[in-house]
């Protein structure tokens, strides 16, 4: 029960927000920090999505209007979607939530990777930026936040506002990917010992599903924005049918990521609200089993779902039918959640806070969207309400009235944890009673204009249409929200400047967070608590005998020493890979040299993140007290990492076996490919597997030297292989496949293209490796750094296997 | 006294306010776009689901508000601050609110398929008519195979015979939706998808795009119109025949017969037995139709010279350039396309 | 979807000890079985007679070779079960998405052209 720490050491240390100065920032590399940056960002971001919201609902107010000229409302409805998802609610949730309370909740010190945490945190920073610097250069983004092709295709818009959009999505999905990785390892490794996953509280729960569901949806969105920035740039035809693909691909890559993403968005706030609502009831949560399995298996359905949102482009009445039912299916684990919080609510003893009233009114708003959304399940009533203002309302009860309002309730919860400062209750009754009321004035009426025929997406309808009164009406609500929102910034800024000092547990809480002073120390955790039931530090306080409060668990430490407490060191070269990062995108869209920069960058700060640290690759140890987990965190993370790495060639894979046997001109497959010559490279490549394990025995046995040479010797069998490819390009492209040629064209050098910039990487990892080991930078104790690059290594051997009978020797299979 | 009055007043304005807010705020479904107007089969059976949907959702609703509101404002708390209940699961319960949702749903879903299927043959039905619906960037063409009729943006269809429709697209995704005749379909480059329904009533019917298609989205448009068998045998008959034009009579429009043949107009628009282009609408009896450009303005002199000024003005990104003809040439010009019936 | 790993932080901790992996032996019987694998592939493909029953075949033999590589190579077999947990379920979506992506696109885009 060592939980918290004396007050007098508290004070005798700084707590993480003031320790070291304000440059400190840029190389911190602690997760609560991290959090304060991605909440400060994504609030910005906030304002100028709100901003937008407001042009564009002014220019709505009345018929005819002029306020804003068709391009411009095309930019801010495009801008407001991508913004509100990718840069305010997603961070909010994974980035700011996840964590601000995330490793306090499963009483870790940090996160897995705490500078792989900052460098999620920087890509996000850079990628936002980059997209929205489309600004100066001709305008924003103006396709949709959805993107639908063949509109984004260069002949539809030409000019670079839909570069930036793909390549600052490219760059923003490499950063969700790397946080949610994160997120996974830590919680599946990093929990309190005794914090089984049937302790977890709910949040994590929620987390840890948010971020499995992030590992699975980026990887098709990616593979998506990579189709489309060819299409852009190098002149491919994946969205456009002049060559006989089709723009629904699009549609498919986009809502395969595009449905997991609304629970993405909306788990972290199912989370809060089940942290909060149990808090100010003064109850457990009720049927918390339930509740984790609802949580696991909306996860689980909603990736198979994404239909849903193509029921107007034919997919067919089996398809239809498949996505209505599965659609449906999801609203049963969702249904669970509701009701019990509704249960937990049942003879609660009830604490009016702000919080709790966001937590409230989040319940009836996110269930009217779910009640909407069952609408949207059944084909026939959705290609009524499809693409207009009854969708329009739909989401932004889930997200808006949903999330957004869960965030709020989120916010208010730990802001005293996080600042040490308590938040003004009157200012925050100003604040809920402005945005709550606001809000449903703005989007309630949206359903009326909905089902009265008002289509989405339009700058400006004609007079007549019945539509003039809701839409005055949700101009000013939009209004009164803002005023609410506005609150929301004072009574924030009241807290910081003159807020009563917070104690460690406001709110007589149940987790671990609790446990600690508001606002924590930079290690969070004098000793990692022992657990022993859920709703950890409820027990610690009362044991099992409610009522009777265990007098001040602080008090039972004697003030005395802090033992000595390993913390991360700040690096910087999480920003400086980021901005290579980031270099990478303005050289794609300005000068291509730049790229080349911008990779060496990325190269040298990964090589730096490797070697930063004598521990890179060693066992856990002692002295870090990471020797206390059950697994290895990094090969847990290197293991997601591939996971998710199969799902991106399966995206491409799907694609080339979809497009297959279409082309409207030859050569095709059956006439090109070379069986002898591949058969070569595949024996080669998998002989370079043999060789990878013959090098990580050597390292593990301490031969330091055999190992070097088996390792020069697999990067050498990769070389043999990439100059096999080489050829083998060289000679389709003389024989006039070019990858504009047809179809088979563009998926056959994407897909074995991207294999071998696989290989390739791998090549340049394990060379890598063998030249650290001249400098004894890879003794026989880090063996664990060969055996990830190993793990790569095999990784990219078995996607060969794959592709090597599906795409040379399967010839005959075509998508049908 | 003061205050009691004003109370008063203020009350009554509140009174009158809501009243007249609820009638603005109903007006909503009245429009000639409202999902709620039914008046083909397609459109009947989304109301029905809808309807029968609306139903189970408001009675779910106050499954949530109820106990919602009877815990915050009605049960009394439990006694002392501390005390907290070991409720952490009632199986029954949560049995109750997995099992009932559940055949709720199952009881949405047959329908559900029914109407799916049934609203998706795999051929087109006997005897229906056939109209082949193209997108364009921002205007919808449609063509009668069975007539050899071409027309822009303005869709004659005879009550009570079903038509099956072809959508295709020249250029990007667009969305085919007249509400009161049913639900809509994404017309899809490279790909024909079909609606298939039996308008019921003869009338103006509204439609619009409804997926986003660039610039000028928002001015792609159009009218449907049902009409009885009769008058739609008339609408053919005068849609085949050559334009009528009352060129002989009125000079002016003789002049604006002149301008259009000398202008580029030809290179884009057809007009039965003048010029042959595709790329713009079929003009051939654009003087009979109630709209223009989309179904954006009503077919007036004045908005047709408005739009042949200025196009760019009346549709963002609109494909068809100013000309720069002088307003005497426009003048004519429009007399000579308004005489096209 | 949710992932469960089997790993219970609540149980000792074992997993920092040297896990017994496989030996030089094992390895170099794994590559030796991979290359017969691969060459019963290619006979497969140019043996006319197989060509109605290539698609099955080839799916198990390079099934085979996949498993065999993750399972020795990458330790799968030899490690904490928890790394299975994590990479099979992935795994299995990859194959959903491959398997829906073919059947969607192909439904809706008619039967190929014939060339």
């Amino acid at each position: 029960m060592a939980v918290a720490v004396p007050k007098e050491v508290v004070k005798a240390r700084e707590n993480y927000l003031t320790e070291g100065g304000l440059l400190s920032w840029l190389v911190t590399v602690d997760h609560k920090r991290i959090g304060v940056m991605y909440g400060l960002t994504s609030l910005a971001f906030m304002g100028l999505a709100g901003f937008e919201a407001l042009a564009m609902r002014i220019q709505l107010a009345q018929p005819n209007n002029h306020f804003l000229s068709a391009d411009l409302y095309n930019q801010f409805f495009t801008m407001h979607g991508t913004t509100m998802i990718f840069l305010v609610i997603m961070p909010l949730g994974l980035g700011f939530f996840g964590n601000i309370a995330m490793p306090l909740q499963i009483g870790a010190r940090d996160v897995a990777f705490p500078r792989l945490n900052a460098l999620s945190y920087w890509i996000f920073l850079f990628g936002a930026l980059f997209m929205y610097s489309s600004f100066l250069f001709g305008g924003l983004p103006d396709a949709g936040w959805f993107g639908y092709a063949n509109l984004t295709e260069r002949f539809f818009t030409p000019g670079s506002r839909e570069d930036f959009w793909a390549i600052g999505l490219l760059i923003l999905g490499i950063s969700s990917i790397l946080g949610a990785l994160n997120f996974f390892v830590t919680i599946v490794n990093m929990r309190a010992p005794g914090m089984t996953f049937m302790r977890m509280p709910i949040f994590v729960w929620n987390i840890l599903v948010a971020s499995v569901l992030v590992l699975v949806a980026f990887p098709p969105l990616t593979v998506g924005l990579v189709f489309l920035v060819m299409d852009r740039f190098l002149g491919t035809h994946f969205y456009s049918t002049v060559a006989g693909a089709t723009p629904i691909l699009w549609q498919h890559l986009f809502w395969l990521f595009g449905h997991p993403e609304v629970y993405i968005l909306a788990l972290p706030a199912f989370g809060i609200i089940s942290e909060v609502i149990p808090c100010f009831s003064r109850k457990p949560l009720f049927g918390y089993a339930a509740m984790a399995y609802a949580t696991a298996l909306i996860g689980f359905i909603s990736y198979g779902v994404w239909g849903h949102h193509m029921f107007a482009t034919g997919m067919g009445p089996i398809a239809d039918a498949a996505f209505a039912l599965s659609t449906m299916a999801i609203a049963i684990p969702t249904g669970i959640k509701v009701y019990s919080w509704v249960a937990t609510l049942w003879r609660g003893n009830f604490v009016w806070t702000t919080s709790f009233l966001y937590a409230l009114a989040f319940v009836v708003q996110f269930t009217l969207g779910g009640l909407t959304g069952v609408m949207h399940a059944q084909p026939p009533i959705d290609l009524q309400q499809t693409g207009s203002y009854f969708i329009v309302a739909h989401f932004h009860y889930v997200l808006g009235g949903g999330s957004l309002f869960a965030f709020l309730a989120g916010l208010y919860y730990w802001w005293p944890k996080m600042t040490g400062r308590m938040m003004n209750e009157k200012l925050g009754r100003i604040n809920f009673w402005l945005t709550c009321i606001g809000f449903n004035m703005t989007f309630f009426p949206m359903h009326f204009l909905g089902l009265g025929g008002m289509p989405r997406r339009i700058y400006t309808y004609g007079a007549g249409l019945h539509w003039d009164f809701w839409n005055m009406f949700c101009t000013i609500g939009a209004f009164v929200m803002a005023t609410g929102i506005l609150f929301l910034l004072i009574a924030m800024v009241e807290s910081l400047t003159r807020g009563p000092e917070a104690p460690a547990d406001p709110w007589d809480g149940r987790t671990l967070e609790w446990s600690i002073p508001s606002p924590p120390p930079v290690y969070n955790f004098a000793e990692i608590p022992h657990v022993h039931s859920k709703d950890a530090f409820w027990e610690m306080k009362y044991g099992n005998n409610p009522g009777h409060k265990v007098p001040e668990v602080a008090a039972e430490h004697e003030a005395g020493h802090v033992p000595h407490i390993h913390v991360p060191a700040p690096s910087m070269f999480p920003i400086l890979l980021a901005a290579g990062l980031a270099l990478c995108g303005i050289g794609a869209v300005a000068w291509l040299r730049i790229t080349l920069v911008g990779l060496l960058i990325v190269y040298l700060a990964i090589v730096g993140i490797g070697f930063e640290y004598p521990t890179y690759g060693e066992h856990p140890s002692k002295e870090r007290g990471d020797d206390i987990y059950p697994l290895d965190s990094r090969k847990v993370g290197m293991w997601t990492f591939i996971g998710s790495e199969s799902l991106f060639f399966a995206s491409l894979i799907g694609t080339y076996m979809a497009y297959k046997g279409r082309d409207l001109i030859g050569p095709t497959a059956k006439e090109i490919l070379e069986i002898p010559l591949t058969s070569f490279s595949t024996f080669v490549l998998l002989m370079s597997s043999l060789l990878m394990v013959l090098a990580l025995a050597g390292f593990e046995r301490g031969d330091i030297k055999a190992g070097r040479n088996w390792l020069f010797a697999t990067a050498g069998l990769g070389c043999i292989f990439l100059g096999g490819q080489a050829y083998e390009f060289n000679k389709f492209y003389h024989e006039g496949v070019t990858l504009q040629h047809n179809l088979f064209g563009q998926t056959f050098y994407t897909l074995v293209g991207f294999h071998g910039l696989h290989v390739l990487l791998g090549v340049i990892w394990l060379l890598t490796l063998a030249f650290a080991s001249f400098k004894d930078m890879v003794p026989k104790k880090r063996a664990l750094a060969v055996e990830f690059g190993g793990l790569y290594w095999h990784f990219v051997d078995i996607v060969w296997i794959v592709i090597f009978s599906l795409v040379y020797l399967m010839d005959k299979v075509t998508g049908a | 006294m003061k205050l009691k009055a004003s109370l008063g007043c203020l009350r009554s304005a509140i009174l009158a306010g809501l009243s007249a807010a609820c009638l603005a705020g109903c007006e909503v479904f009245n429009g000639p776009l409202s999902t709620f107007i039914i008046r083909s089969d397609f459109a009947r059976d989304s109301y029905r689901l809808f309807r029968y949907t609306f139903i189970w959702d408001c009675i779910i609703l106050l499954t949530v508000l109820v106990p919602m509101v009877l815990a915050l404002f009605w049960l009394t708390p439990r006694t002392g601050p501390q005390e907290q209940e070991h409720v952490e699961g009632t199986s029954w319960l949560e049995a109750a609110w997995t099992i009932t949702p559940a055949l709720i749903l199952i009881s949405m879903a047959i329908p559900t398929i029914r109407l799916t299927f049934q609203n998706q043959p795999p051929t087109p039905p006997p005897g229906a008519l056939r109209v082949r619906v193209i997108g364009h960037q921002w205007w919808w063409e449609f063509q009668y195979p069975e007539y050899h009729l071409t027309t822009p943006d303005e869709l004659h269809i005879p009550a009570g015979r079903t038509v099956y429709f072809d959508l295709e697209s020249a250029d990007v995704i667009h969305g085919f939706w007249a509400p009161q005749l049913g639900g809509k379909r994404d017309a899809i480059p490279g790909h024909v998808n079909h609606i298939v329904l039996t308008p019921e009533k003869p009338g103006e019917y509204y439609g619009e795009c409804t997926q986003y298609c660039g610039l000028s989205h928002a001015n792609m448009r159009f009218r449907v119109y049902v009409d009885t068998p009769e008058n739609f045998a008339a609408w053919v008959k005068q849609q085949q025949s050559a334009p009528a034009t009352a060129a002989g009579n009125d000079p002016k429009v003789e002049a604006g017969a002149a301008v259009f043949a000398a202008a580029p107009c030809v290179t884009c628009h057809t007009i039965e037995g003048v010029s042959k282009g595709y790329i713009g609408p079929n003009l051939s009896h654009i003087g009979s139709h109630q709209t223009l450009a989309g179904s954006i303005l009503s077919n007036t002199p004045e908005n047709m010279a408005k739009w042949i000024r200025n196009p760019e003005e009346v549709k963002p990104g609109a494909q068809m350039p100013a000309l720069g003809l002088d307003p005497v040439q426009i003048d004519y010009l429009v007399a000579y396309l308004e005489s096209l019936k | 979807m949710s992932n469960n790993p089997t790993a219970s932080p609540a149980e000792p901790v074992h997993a920092h000890e040297e896990v017994p992996r496989g030996t030089i032996k094992a390895y170099l019987e794994v590559a030796g079985v991979l290359t017969v694998l691969t060459i019963l592939e290619i006979w497969a493909f140019y043996v006319p007679s197989l060509q109605p029953v290539l698609i099955p075949i080839l799916l198990v033999l390079s099934g085979a070779k996949f498993a065999l590589v993750v399972m020795f190579y990458m330790h799968l077999k030899y490690d904490h079960l928890a790394y299975t947990g994590i990479f099979g379920p992935l795994l299995a979506l990859a194959g959903f998405i491959v398997i829906a992506l073919m059947i969607l696109i192909a439904y809706f885009m008619g039967s190929p052209p014939t060339a």
